[in-house]
């Protein structure tokens, strides 16, 4: 490895001293390509000046050849039907997001590859504490109304999702973190961020992660569905609720030629349509395909498959305060009976990773990687159960939402654990009946012994170490309190600089390692499938889906 | 029959107050509320509860029931909660769109059950009539997802003779329309065509039976005039209650058909406001579906006394 000093004193000069710790980082092998690539794109450094500095420590990735798309054509999506009308303050669904994704966008994109790119901001900074951010915007972009976007819509944009009276679902990932009043104006293209507390991964809560921060107008009335007034690459054409939406090329994009002419986007119930529409040749795309509801296009010879890595998982939790889950040893003896690598290829097909019984998932640059990956043991399971004197069994409900893989998942559990004597009964339910209100005392999601629940992907794991696990967490369905693990979650959501980041993520896998009062076995891939030989087809693991350099 | 008329309308409406009160009250029972429904079980609180105060939601269940009957009975359906647009329109875009469903699956079955039950009946007891029977009833038992994926696979994506999507694209033609919808009525043809023709058969075989059918025949009338003016006529009293009946499922009860094929029936309104607690979508959904139901039953009874003058007679009385 031949470092270039000359050119590396040059890239460092004049960077704040987060910056410099993350190249020393990578100097010294503490930090890969892929983790400084992706933590340097939080903290705004562009990939540009990345890919020189990793040059010059001479860690430079081969060269991608891209494959140009040809311009021109109508491409035809099929995706889940939105549930609800096309808000962006309110939106909560896959079905929605994607077709918001055609014509409205964030500040910044949570890629697949978890970097954060520029999008409707070009630069952004944090102060030294990260408490407060600056981001500069993109200059020349306009609303599909012919209006200039500047820092006021921004600062609209932002005060609305954030103003608790305008009920948006963005709230929840707005919370200790940004209030209404918070995002200031300094200048047309420069906005600061105050924060409610300091937060090291901020550029997520304004990326395509927190898909309710799009950009809109400030005088945005609440009418999206009426003319879907944003900055996209594509102009709405018509928009049928229920039924499908069709959208034109935007020839005053800030970001280049769009490729398609038109986008004809067909809303389905379910899944098994879409692939059959898609195997008779009368659509080109489907957005998303759960693994089992997808196996059938796996290995279909006419298809491809994108496959977008992604943190998205199944939490099982088992209720920390109750028989039979209080002795930590029955939790540890329950997580010993799974077999990972088997679930992953045989329940997932594949398309998964494994996890490690807490929300750090391998893709995540701050996950330490040193900390042992717990797998199948069941002579410790068995020893474990023995000294919480349990050794003759226990017996348990399972409460699981009919979704995705969900049930399969449940029994696949109920028959690893006979093995320590363990008798699980399952009770399945509907999704709305498995959340009910959504509140302690009025949910079988958070009331029951043990359940399985289904958690999006977030480019940061902020929102899956806080509300399912901290003590005062809203989504605490374990009902784990640790006042040593609160605090570990409130110093690595504060921490700016990647070893430190990683220092508090090893500590907070360890003890939750030993407590287990979740179990994250896998983190599932999202899948996209198109016509054999589409290209520039860029999806989101947040349902979000770029078609601006699509061709088929 | 004027007062037999207004009898009806009556317990027509009654039962259609009934009905609303049915769904209200099932709408009410399922757990959630519609702000969660919405916002998704991870949404914060507040949003949540600002969303049902948006909708007024969040007042008494019997204010809000009080509240829609006063619009509906004047005329307005209100607006749906889940897509924020007058249901009026929702509702009867989707309805056409069942009826024209409906109809071609009419078109086509009751042709072919009322044949293949005469062709049965004329040939009671032989080969033939033990063929129908057995294709009807198997075509009846086999549900209609199975059939469809069945027919989809095979006229859809290996001939590519049919398209899959029942949804037509913009601005097509009445019979681009019908291309569309040929595939998805087909499974339907399957479950109604055992029913009508063996109903038919069932009433063919009795009216052959009968003693003016024997006078029919020994008066040298031809054997057509004798099975299409003193058989048929007799033996389609029972075959037109079966499909007066089948009016209502196959306007409001095709949720798995529209699923399949693609289309936005009143079906699938009806369900997914009942999942969404989109209350008013779901109260016109069922209220219309209803509605039809009345009618046609209504339908029936007409048709009935029309064709067979001995119920006029008894209605009079």
């Amino acid at each position: 490895m031949a470092i270039n000093y000359r050119l590396l004193d040059a890239l460092r000069r004049g960077r704040s001293e987060h910056e410099n710790h993350l190249i020393d980082g990578m100097l010294a092998g503490r930090v890969n390509r892929r983790e400084f690539m992706r933590h340097g794109s939080v903290l705004g450094l562009s990939l540009p000046f990345l890919g020189s500095v990793a040059t010059a420590v001479g860690l430079a990735g081969a060269p991608r050849l891209a494959r140009a798309g040809t311009p021109g054509g109508t491409i035809r999506i099929a995706q889940n039907v939105p549930a609800a009308a096309i808000d962006p303050v309110k939106i909560a669904d896959g079905g929605g997001i994607t077709v918001m994704s055609q014509v409205a966008e964030t500040l910044v994109l949570s890629g697949a590859d978890l970097t954060a790119k520029p999008v409707l901001a070009e630069s952004w900074s944090p102060n030294k504490d990260g408490s407060v951010w600056t981001f500069k915007l993109r200059q020349g972009v306009k609303f599909h109304s012919g209006k200039v976007m500047t820092a006021d819509d921004v600062v609209a944009s932002f005060d609305r999702i954030a103003d608790p009276a305008n009920g948006s679902n963005a709230l929840s990932a707005l919370g200790g973190v940004l209030s209404k009043g918070g995002t200031r104006k300094v200048d047309d293209h420069t906005v600061e961020f105050h924060l409610d507390a300091p937060n090291g991964g901020f550029p997520y809560i304004v990326s395509t992660d927190n898909y309710n921060a799009v950009i809109l107008p400030a005088d945005y009335a609440g009418d999206f569905e009426q003319n879907m007034n944003g900055t996209g690459p594509f102009k709405m054409e018509k928009y049928t609720p229920k039924v499908g939406a069709s959208f034109v090329r935007n020839t005053e994009y800030w970001g280049g030629q769009v490729l398609p002419d038109r986008l004809e986007v067909s809303f389905y119930s379910d899944y098994q349509p879409q692939i059959l529409a898609l195997q008779g040749g009368q659509i080109d795309i489907i957005q998303q395909i759960p693994v089992l509801q997808g196996v059938g296009l796996l290995n279909d010879p006419n298809v491809d498959i994108i496959s977008t890595p992604s943190t998205a998982h199944q939490q099982v939790h088992m209720r920390t305060d109750l028989d039979p889950f209080k002795d930590k040893r029955v939790r540890r003896a329950i997580a010993l009976c799974l077999d990972r690598p088997k679930i992953v290829q045989g329940l997932m097909k594949g398309r998964a990773q494994i996890g490690n019984d807490s929300p750090f998932a391998a893709a995540y640059p701050s996950t330490d990687p040193n900390v042992k990956q717990r797998e199948k043991n069941i002579a410790e399971a068995k020893q474990l159960m023995e000294a919480a004197g349990m050794g003759g069994g226990f017996e348990t409900t399972l409460t699981v939402e009919k979704y995705l893989e969900i049930p399969d998942y449940g029994v696949l559990i109920q028959n690893a654990v006979k093995e320590i004597g363990g008798k699980i009964k399952i009770n399945q339910l509907d999704q709305g009946a498995y959340y009910g209100d959504a509140v302690y005392g009025k949910s079988p999601w958070l009331d029951s012994d043990m359940g399985i629940t289904d958690y999006g992907h977030r480019g940061v794991p902020n929102v899956f170490l806080s509300a399912p696990l901290q003590s005062d967490g809203t989504w605490n369905s374990a009902h784990f309190k640790n006042t040593e693990y609160d605090a570990l979650v409130k110093s690595y959501i504060a921490s700016l600089d990647l070893d430190s980041q990683r220092t508090s993520a090893g500590k907070i896998q360890t003890l939750l390692l030993d407590e287990t009062p979740v179990l994250f076995v896998y983190f599932y891939d999202f899948l996209t499938a198109t016509k054999k030989g589409a290209t520039g087809v860029q999806p989101t693991a947040m349902s979000h889906l770029f078609m601006n350099q699509a061709s088929l | 029959m004027i007062a037999f008329l207004l009898k009806r309308l009556g317990l027509s409406l009654v039962t259609l107050w009934l009905l609303s009160v049915m769904a209200f009250a099932g709408a009410q029972v399922l757990p959630g509320n519609l702000g969660r429904a919405m916002l998704g079980p991870f949404a914060d609180q507040r949003a949540v509860d600002a969303l049902n105060h948006e909708m007024g939601t969040d007042r008494p269940v019997l204010v809000q029931y009080a509240d829609w009957v006063s619009r509906f009975v004047v005329g307005d359906m209100g607006k749906s909660y889940a897509y924020r647009t007058p249901v009026a329109p929702l509702v009867t875009t989707a309805l056409i769109n069942s009826a024209k469903l409906a109809l071609v699956a009419f078109l086509l079955v009751v042709p072919l059950g009322i044949l293949g039950g005469i062709i049965a009946a004329l040939n009671a007891g032989r080969p033939v009539d033990r063929g129908l029977t057995i294709f009807g009833l198997s075509a009846t038992i086999v549900p209609e997802f199975v059939s469809g994926i069945v027919l989809i696979l095979v006229f859809g994506v290996w001939l590519k003779w049919l398209p899959i999507s029942a949804t037509w694209p913009n601005d097509a033609g009445a019979l681009t329309q019908v291309y569309h919808l040929l595939l998805p009525s087909i499974p339907l043809v399957l479950v109604l065509f055992g029913y009508i023709a063996r109903m038919t058969r069932a009433g063919m075989i009795e009216a052959l039976d009968s003693d003016y059918t024997r006078t029919a025949i020994l008066k040298g009338l031809p054997h057509h005039t004798v099975i299409w003016r003193h058989v048929l006529r007799n033996a389609l009293l029972p075959t037109i209650s079966v499909i007066a009946t089948q009016t209502a499922y196959l306007i409001g009860g095709l949720v798995v058909i529209e699923t399949l094929f693609h289309y936005q029936g009143i079906g699938g309104l009806i369900f997914t406001a009942a999942s969404k607690k989109d209350f008013p979508t779901l109260q016109a959904g069922v209220l219309t579906v209803g509605a039809i139901f009345i009618l046609a039953s209504l339908c029936a009874d007409l048709l009935y006394a029309l064709l067979n003058p001995r119920i006029r007679v008894g209605g009079r009385e």
